[in-house]
């Protein structure tokens, strides 16, 4: 019987563990992946806020940005400081996800639009898509660019998927998407939400 | 005393064996406060099982169709077999599990799940596939489904998979342990609450509009399994506004339907005549809609199902006239009560 006890404690201490952080967990529910306990934790002095000079901390920059007048937007920032900075958007949208709480948000300006991702009571930036060519890329890149000037700017490091080129930077996607030899719509993702 | 030491190891291994059942009984999300999409999928096996028409898909059929209006208005013996984000390929090994309990006239496909062509998201996957009962069609949606991070063990063992929970657990993952409530009606998951479409963003560009090898080999294998079962299967697209239904996704599901002979229905081109309002009819914005636009899209489509296939007015049948009398009283309460939640006078 002792064996026995002994057994089903071991059995416990195993069950009973925490996971590492390079692990799954669970979160309300439902299965979340270490990718978005590592974005967690990414994100996690985002609440910080903006610098003075209006970009977001330099904590949460990450990958390629974006800059806007005096605001740089980078995916998995925060998106309060960046709200707060750019001020109401044309329109705003938000989608409940099928199953699980909190909302993906999308914030339409004219010229750019950002979705945002819930995690915890905060939102994060998911996605950065331009509009037209009144904006650019902080290398100076905009809808109308010849894919020579792209690789001129970003190098020849890159995936192609069907007409889009995906250069990857940090755990985040800027995509390209080419109609014939010019640039046609810009998109930095965020990949967290893959997994 | 050789018996007694046999009897002692045997006993103790059925002790582990039988903590570890309830550990993983207590740990494993029960899916019923919240997050309640997640119970659908096993709701399904309490089910009488002589459906004439089955819907299978993701959120667009679960939140937008309503069998309780098939029975009452046609006769029709449905059930939905949705679950969030359901990916094609889990629809293909839900049809088929589905079958191994019956065999039904009618299968309505949701078309939306085409545009995924790999697993998605863990979670997802969780919802659609740890409802299902053990079988080979179980194994096979597990296996098509998993993320690069997924093990097959954590499915076949859950408690692998949600051991840290333990620091989570509340009280109804120890009132539910054993019994979980239902939580739809017939598979369809009931809002009345409104919040109207508006500022539905534009689409964004895709680098590809082509749907995906592997999407099509599920659907040519749907379309195959239905064939040899007598089955009529029907693809529609749902009329949710928003994820956007591109142009060139409706011009591939036209032609292949067209190409094997299907009925095809784009509800999002009959808005008008179905009646949808989306200022009224939708619980979050357009994506999905709420208990009268479900009614009015439901009621639209029994009309389809009774002048285009062979399915028939039951409602003469005792036994199930019976099954439905109850199932329409519980409907009529939830309704009721959720009238009562949000403040709609009715």
């Amino acid at each position: 019987m002792k064996k026995c006890v002994a057994v089903l404690l071991a059995t416990g201490m195993i069950m009973m563990a925490g996971c590492g952080s390079s692990e799954k967990v669970i979160e309300r529910d439902t299965a979340t992946t270490s990718a978005e306990v590592s974005s967690q934790e990414n994100t996690g002095s985002a609440s910080e806020g903006v610098t003075e000079n209006g970009s977001v901390a330099d904590s949460v920059q990450k990958g390629y940005l974006f800059l806007y007048k005096d605001v740089t937007v980078s995916v998995d920032a925060n998106m309060k400081p960046i709200l707060e900075k750019l001020g109401e958007p044309v329109s705003y949208f938000e989608a409940a996800s099928c199953a699980f709480e909190g909302l993906d948000k999308i914030y339409t300006y004219s010229d750019f639009e950002i979705d945002t991702y819930p995690q915890g009571e905060e939102d994060f930036v998911s996605a950065i898509i331009l509009k037209n060519d009144v904006v650019t890329t902080a290398e100076g890149i905009y809808i109308g660019c010849s894919r020579d000037e792209v690789t001129a700017a970003y190098g020849t490091d890159y995936s192609e998927k069907g007409s889009m080129v995906v250069y990857e930077k940090d755990g985040m996607k800027l995509c390209f998407l080419f109609d014939n030899e010019t640039v046609a719509s810009i998109q930095y993702f965020s990949t967290v939400l893959d997994e | 005393m050789k018996k007694k030491k046999y009897f002692r190891i045997i006993a103790a291994v059925l002790i582990v064996i039988c903590t570890l059942a309830l550990l993983q009984r207590l740990l494993t999300p029960k899916y019923v406060d919240d997050v309640i999409e997640g119970a659908l999928i096993a709701e399904y096996y309490d089910e009488d099982k002589e459906h004439d028409v089955v819907f299978i898909g993701d959120c667009e059929v679960y939140e937008n169709f309503s069998p309780a209006v098939l029975w009452e208005e046609y006769g029709i013996h449905s059930y939905i077999r949705g679950s969030a984000q359901q990916l094609i390929w889990q629809s293909y090994y839900l049809l088929e599990d589905t079958l191994r309990y019956e065999t039904p006239k009618v299968v309505v496909f949701n078309v939306l799940s085409m545009k995924y062509n790999e697993p998605q998201k863990e979670a997802y996957n969780r919802m659609s596939l740890e409802g299902m009962r053990w079988s080979s069609s179980k194994v096979k949606a597990v296996l098509a489904s998993m993320t690069e991070r997924e093990n097959f063990e954590d499915y076949l063992f859950p408690i692998l998979r949600y051991h840290s929970r333990w620091s989570e657990l509340n009280s109804g993952d120890l009132e539910y342990m054993f019994q979980v409530p239902k939580v739809s009606h017939s598979g369809y998951y009931m809002r009345v609450d409104v919040k109207a479409a508006e500022n539905i963003p534009e689409a964004k560009p895709l680098a590809d509009y082509e749907f995906g090898e592997n999407a099509y080999f599920y659907l040519d294998k749907m379309v195959q399994l239905c064939e040899e079962k007598g089955i009529r299967l029907i693809l529609i697209k749902a009329p949710s506004l928003y994820p956007h239904w591109y142009d060139e996704w409706e011009v591939q599901m036209e032609e292949y339907a067209k190409e094997h002979h299907l009925l095809y229905l784009n509800f999002l081109e009959c808005t008008d005549e179905i009646g949808l309002d989306f200022q009224t009819d939708t619980y979050d914005g357009g994506l999905h809609l709420n208990l009268s636009g479900a009614e009015k899209l439901t009621s639209y489509f029994g009309q389809i199902l009774t002048e285009q296939t062979d399915v028939e007015d039951k409602r003469a049948d005792e036994k199930l006239a019976a099954i439905w009398e109850q199932k329409l009283a519980e409907y009529e309460k939830d309704k009721q009560e959720q009238y009562i939640q949000y403040g709609i006078e009715k």
